[in-house]
């Protein structure tokens, strides 16, 4: 199971993850904790939930102090920094 | 594949300049850049928390259109095109191991 595809659609195989991946949509982020008040799951299978994403590369947790707040992976997130900054650039001149 | 446009307010010519001249790079996009504008060429770019990145450059069109493909993965695109407001710069990056994960993510989402 080490396949990227196959942990993508093992991971999505589930509809318990495919809530997640609508509440993280919905929301923007949020952590283990808000995922058990939010959903009808343990706080633990929202864990094992939200780690299964993790390593299909669905999702990205950040840690904050004693919890990590999870968010759905964007790539090209860092384009439009870069492309803000390059605007800021010819601004200049 | 991602892609991103955007429309900048500056001629074709100046944005080119910014796109492959190395100390306008280090402006905006990288802390120290090194740039060999020709297919085959090689591009390096570092930041100033360590980070540092190789390149690949593969086809160069005057003003038009520059492509690299990072050493690591992936390949990015900038095309120029005139715009009223100035200049309409379009991204594209491609990365295999990424872009499949992130449209079935798309899809499962079109269907929760």
């Amino acid at each position: 199971m080490s396949d990227p595809l196959n942990l993508v659609f093992g991971a999505l195989a589930d509809p318990s993850r495919r809530q997640v991946i609508g509440y993280l949509s919905t929301r923007g982020t949020a952590t283990a904790t808000e995922l058990t008040g939010e959903l009808p799951m343990t706080r633990q299978a929202v864990a094992k939930h939200l780690a299964t994403l993790a390593d299909a590369g669905l999702v990205e947790g950040e840690r904050q102090g004693r919890e990590t707040r999870y968010k759905l992976t964007r790539a090209g997130t860092e384009w439009d920094d870069r492309l803000d900054a390059l605007r800021r650039h010819l601004q200049r001149r | 594949m991602i892609r991103k446009e955007i429309v900048l307010p500056a001629p074709r010519e100046e944005v080119w300049e910014a796109l492959t001249e190395p100390e306008r790079l280090e402006d905006w996009f990288a802390n120290d850049v090194e740039l060999d504008l020709r297919p085959g060429g090689g591009a390096s770019f570092r930041w100033s928390n360590g980070e540092e990145r190789h390149a690949t450059v593969i086809d160069v069109e005057y003003e038009r259109r520059l492509a690299f493909e990072w050493d690591d993965e992936g390949e990015v695109a900038f095309t120029l095109d005139d715009d009223v407001d100035g200049t309409r710069l379009t991204v594209e990056e491609s990365s295999p191991t990424w872009s499949t994960a992130l449209d079935l993510q798309a899809s499962a989402l079109a269907l929760v």
